[in-house]
């Protein structure tokens, strides 16, 4: 099936940086939103990505201009999906919220339509049972920022037809981006392994191995990760970082996945990394 | 106490390059094995380090030869990724004065990491003058307590082992799974391009040790071993989770 024209639901954090990209590569684009000036900040935001673009002199501004004009921003649900060979969802990481949403332009959409969901953690098969056209939905899973992440986590399942995978693998090289399939399950292929190398780390701190900087020192300096797990676990927020080890745990219900107490009793005492001024280290300056 | 006078025990890669690093750093090195009378070299040194195999039995006769020669406050390193420094330490006239240093190489950058594993009986005194003498050579050391796979060896054999779980469970192929994390979590190599340099038996091995140690979650996925029987051992064999030629 060929893709011309793609509906972005949300245009927060990751909803504003898929519709860009995917104009930019010449898609017309629907961006929507449920409140006006949601839907005018995301396409500030993309204003602001490309002038800055246009300064380095990665475009020019009249390939800015044309960006911005395949983009229709909008509230209304209807408008926004009738006319869409793709809809990618990217709206509050809520199951509940998200298979309305779903069920809702499931009536709306024609029968060719194909579903994405941009979720990190919630269960592609669930959304796509919730819909009529389980064989259509699948999951792209986005990094951020997506106008500089290159990998889609593509998302597959049992109901889903290998004609749907081939369209959305070959729209993320149509994107510029590099696709790798996953079988549905929680954390898909890379926060599932991050909860492995997140939670060792934090262990062996509980354990009373090592102290966060000399681990986080030895993941940089001794295997070449660019950050250790403390820092970034600060740097992400620790409160969003217990909620996704608790998906993993809930879910696989193995010790791997447990949430190191280090982690639990920071979040517990309201020390959540960089947005607080306290994390695993201290960011408050000294007076 | 300074340490000027450092004497290495085994020839490895490794340990050619610590060698030519602490020689440039200024320090007086000598080099030896065990065709030589390595107890006499090392009687000269403050600092005596041991690059033997991960053989027990070999490295607790070597040291205590030392022991025995070395001058009192002489400082014994051994340099074994198991966790063993507890036990080598106590059968010497020295367990303060003895200690764990793990080298690695960074596979992103090439350089040596030194892992700083103190024993239960090592002083503060012995951990500190080690740091001081790696640093002085311009390493970059960590501290932290003996235990099984150290951090590095742990944290590798850990990651492996969920991606080894996840391919043969068929959610992902291997090369998926290392081009994701390589592009969405910018981590230096995927985890199977990891395991065939490290040596899929070299990882069974830690996984055994902390699965002995730490408990059933370190369990080595049931894959891992068959290609540890079947010799697929890595780039050294030809053959891991990729072929080579
Ligand atoms: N932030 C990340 O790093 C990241 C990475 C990958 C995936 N995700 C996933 O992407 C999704 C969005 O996350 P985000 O970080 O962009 O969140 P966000 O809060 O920045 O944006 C969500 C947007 O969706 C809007 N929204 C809510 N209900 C809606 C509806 N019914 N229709 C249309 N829009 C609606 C909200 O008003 C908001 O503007 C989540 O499922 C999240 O798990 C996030």
């Amino acid at each position: 099936m060929e893709i011309r024209k793609i509906c972005v639901l949300g245009a927060g954090i990751m909803g504003h940086g898929i519709a860009q990209v995917c104009a930019q590569a010449g898609y017309e684009v629907n961006l929507r939103d449920i409140k006006d000036e949601l839907v005018e900040a995301g396409i500030a935001r993309i204003k602001k990505f490309l002038s800055g673009s246009v300064e380095r002199q990665k475009m020019t501004q009249a390939e800015a201009d044309a960006v911005l004009a395949r983009i229709k921003g909008t509230t209304d649900l209807d408008k926004a999906t009738r006319d869409a060979d793709l809809v990618i969802e990217a709206i509050v990481e809520d199951i509940d919220i998200k298979k309305q949403v779903f069920r809702e332009i499931d009536k709306i959409c024609p029968t060719e339509t194909i579903f994405a969901s941009n979720t990190s953690a919630q269960s592609i098969t669930e959304m796509a049972m919730a819909t009529k056209r389980p064989e259509k939905f699948i999951g792209m899973h986005w990094f951020n920022p997506p106008q500089l992440m290159q990998g889609i986590e593509v998302v597959v399942h049992d109901r889903l037809s290998e004609d749907t995978v081939k369209t959305i693998t070959e729209l993320c090289h149509k994107l510029g981006k590099v696709p790798g399939i996953c079988r549905d399950s929680t954390g898909f292929i890379v926060n599932r392994l991050l909860q492995i190398w997140y939670n060792e780390g934090l262990n062996m701190y509980d354990e009373g191995i090592a102290e966060p900087q000399d681990i986080d020192t030895a993941y940089r300096e001794g295997c070449g990760f660019r950050m250790g797990p403390f820092e970034l676990r600060d740097m992400v927020g620790l409160d969003t970082g217990l909620a996704i080890t608790m998906t993993h745990y809930r879910e696989y219900m193995r010790d791997q996945f447990k949430p190191p107490r280090c982690l639990v009793m920071k979040v517990r005492a309201g020390e959540l990394g960089r947005k607080t001024g306290r994390g695993f280290y201290n960011y408050e300056a000294k007076s | 106490m300074s340490i000027e006078n450092i004497t290495i025990i085994g020839h490895s890669t490794l340990s050619a390059e610590l060698a030519q690093i602490l020689t440039k750093s200024g320090f007086e090195v000598l080099t030896t094995d065990l065709t030589e009378d390595y107890s006499a070299k090392a009687s000269v040194a403050e600092l005596v380090l041991e690059f033997l195999p991960e053989d027990l039995e070999l490295k607790g006769k070597v040291l205590c030869d030392c022991d025995a020669r070395c001058k009192g406050e002489t400082i014994l390193v051994t340099t074994t990724g198991n966790p063993w420094i507890t036990r080598l330490a106590s059968n010497t006239t020295r367990p303060d004065r003895f200690i764990g240093i793990n080298f690695v190489r960074n596979w992103a950058q090439g350089k040596l990491f030194a892992q700083v594993a103190k024993g239960l009986q090592t002083s503060a005194q012995t951990v500190e003058a080690c740091i001081e003498s790696l640093r002085r050579a311009g390493l970059t050391p960590v501290k932290l307590e003996e235990s099984p796979g150290l951090i590095i060896d742990r944290m590798i054999a850990s990651v492996i082992n969920e991606a080894a779980l996840m391919y043969s469970t068929r959610l992902a192929t291997i090369e998926d799974i290392d081009k994701m994390m390589k592009l969405c979590a910018n981590w230096p190599l995927g985890p199977f391009e990891l395991a065939d340099i490290v040596g899929i038996d070299s990882v069974v091995s830690t996984l055994e040790t902390l699965h002995q140690q730490l408990g059933a979650k370190y369990l080595p996925c049931p894959l891992l071993r068959k290609m540890v029987d079947a010799g697929w051992l890595g780039k050294k064999t030809g053959r891991g989770f990729y072929t080579y030629t």
